[in-house]
């Protein structure tokens, strides 16, 4: 592993959770908690993105207890899915990241649900719980409930994540951006 | 979130760092091998009698702050408004499955969150850093580890400044969610895009360290790896397969 990428990980999992911090400031019922995995998956590729999310989730689970590391198949989905999104210049505009993100996002909330419900029977963390027992007050079964909870918090999770990564890229200077050459492409040049 | 502090003083801080971490991931895995329903909800109890024993028995405390909105989102989804059979008690009517599956449930986030909580507060970086380069484990790998864990307080601290300063230069983050979507973009992009500004000369300083290079590093001062720690991980791993064979063969699904 390079010192490049040796120091870009560990300041993208801190993004991850710094990013975080912010969301529950700003009391959005969303997480933007991969914004530092997407980053890192468009600037240095798969493997580093891989490698950022499922340390961000280790930590996650350091912190809050193991059993959050069941979500890490959902960090290698991520990294994959950004990772394609930036060879296509998926981050060119802000329309083309809010459509590879809600990709991204239907993908992920059904991986999700797959894990919530098998897991952790449909409870997990407070908004998508929450959506999931108000679907199940209102005559929903589970399964269907927890599906459809993850799939839309995802969603709009995702498309916002990407929106942002998209920005923060395309703000970059030339100088810094022409050090990764997935990112230049991610931004369609 | 702040990185461990120093370790708390008790038999939690005098063990090798790998029988800490052991520890925690036997009972994460056994939380879902023990039999239901008595199974989990006596783990839990093991839990936070080991976590008290081990000098870390705060995370008793935390632990049942994190897990109380688990554990009222299971009441309400699988209590209240399960299927099947119904039992009264006082005025609420639960379901009698749901309950029993809320319980062992609730028993199962006890455990875990119990004891990663009392592993987290008895971690000391430098003693894990020398514990697995005894081992023998790259010094990037634990670099990573440790590295990551120095940047979450200064970046956590650095997401609060730049609130602080933006909120000074006169921006509205309080009102409908779109306004406060707006507001995400001038409070998190600073955050990205200096710490991209600081992975060179992050990088640079790595490379002088040698540190991408790989290959096994001699820790000045490992921990001692006891006879004791080695028979508590070896045990640890015997329990494990043993609740794994037994689940297998006889306990219901």
């Amino acid at each position: 592993m390079s010192s490049r990428l040796l120091a870009l990980i560990p300041l993208a999992v801190a993004i991850n959770v710094a990013i975080g911090r912010i969301v529950a400031e700003l009391s959005l019922p969303v997480y933007l908690d991969a914004v530092g995995t997407i980053l890192v998956s468009a600037l240095a590729g798969l493997g580093a993105g891989i490698a950022t999310g499922l340390i961000s989730q280790v930590f996650a689970a350091f912190v809050s207890g193991y059993v959050w590391l069941a979500f890490a198949p959902i960090q290698v989905l991520i990294a994959l899915l950004a990772y394609f999104a930036a060879r296509q210049g998926g981050f060119r505009n802000f329309g083309a990241s809010i459509v590879w993100g809600c990709l991204l996002g239907v993908a992920g909330g059904a991986l999700s649900a797959f894990i919530s419900y098998l897991a952790f029977k449909g409870v997990t963390a407070g908004g998508v719980t929450f959506l999931t027992t108000v679907l199940v007050g209102a005559g929903i079964d589970l399964p269907w409930a927890v599906a459809l909870s993850s799939l839309v918090t995802d969603v709009i999770d995702k498309a916002l994540t990407f929106a942002l990564v998209g920005v923060a890229l395309r703000s970059l200077p030339v100088r810094m951006i022409s050090r990764y050459p997935l990112a230049l492409r991610a931004l369609g040049r | 979130m702040t990185a461990p502090g120093p370790a708390s003083p008790g038999l939690a801080r005098r063990a090798h760092p790998l029988t800490g971490l052991s520890t925690a991931i036997a009972v994460t895995v056994l939380a879902f091998l023990v039999p239901p329903p008595w199974g989990p909800l006596l783990l839990y109890g093991a839990s936070g009698v080991l976590v008290a024993i081990c000098g870390v028995g705060r995370a008793i405390r935390q632990g049942v702050i994190v897990c109380l909105p688990l554990w009222v989102f299971l009441f309400l989804l699988h209590g209240l408004m399960g299927g099947g059979p119904t039992r009264s008690l006082g005025p609420l009517t639960l379901s009698a499955d749901g309950t029993i599956a809320a319980l062992v449930q609730a028993g199962r986030f006890g455990a875990i969150i119990t004891a990663s909580l009392g592993f987290y507060h008895a971690f000391d970086p430098s003693r894990f850093l020398n514990a697995v380069a005894a081992r023998g484990w790259p010094m990037h790998v634990s670099y990573l580890f440790v590295a990551t864990l120095h940047a979450l307080p200064a970046f956590l601290d650095r997401a609060g400044a730049s609130i602080e300063a933006q909120r000074t230069r006169g921006l509205r983050y309080r009102g409908g969610a779109w306004a406060r979507a707006r507001a995400v973009v001038p409070l998190a992009l600073p955050l990205i895009l200096g710490a991209l500004a600081e992975v060179d000369e992050r990088a640079h300083a790595l490379e002088m360290r040698a540190v991408a290079v790989g290959g096994k590093r001699t820790p000045l001062d490992p921990p001692a790896d006891t006879l004791a720690d080695r028979t508590i991980r070896w045990s640890l791993l015997l329990l494990v397969l043993l609740a794994l064979v037994g689940r297998l063969t006889s306990w219901p699904m």
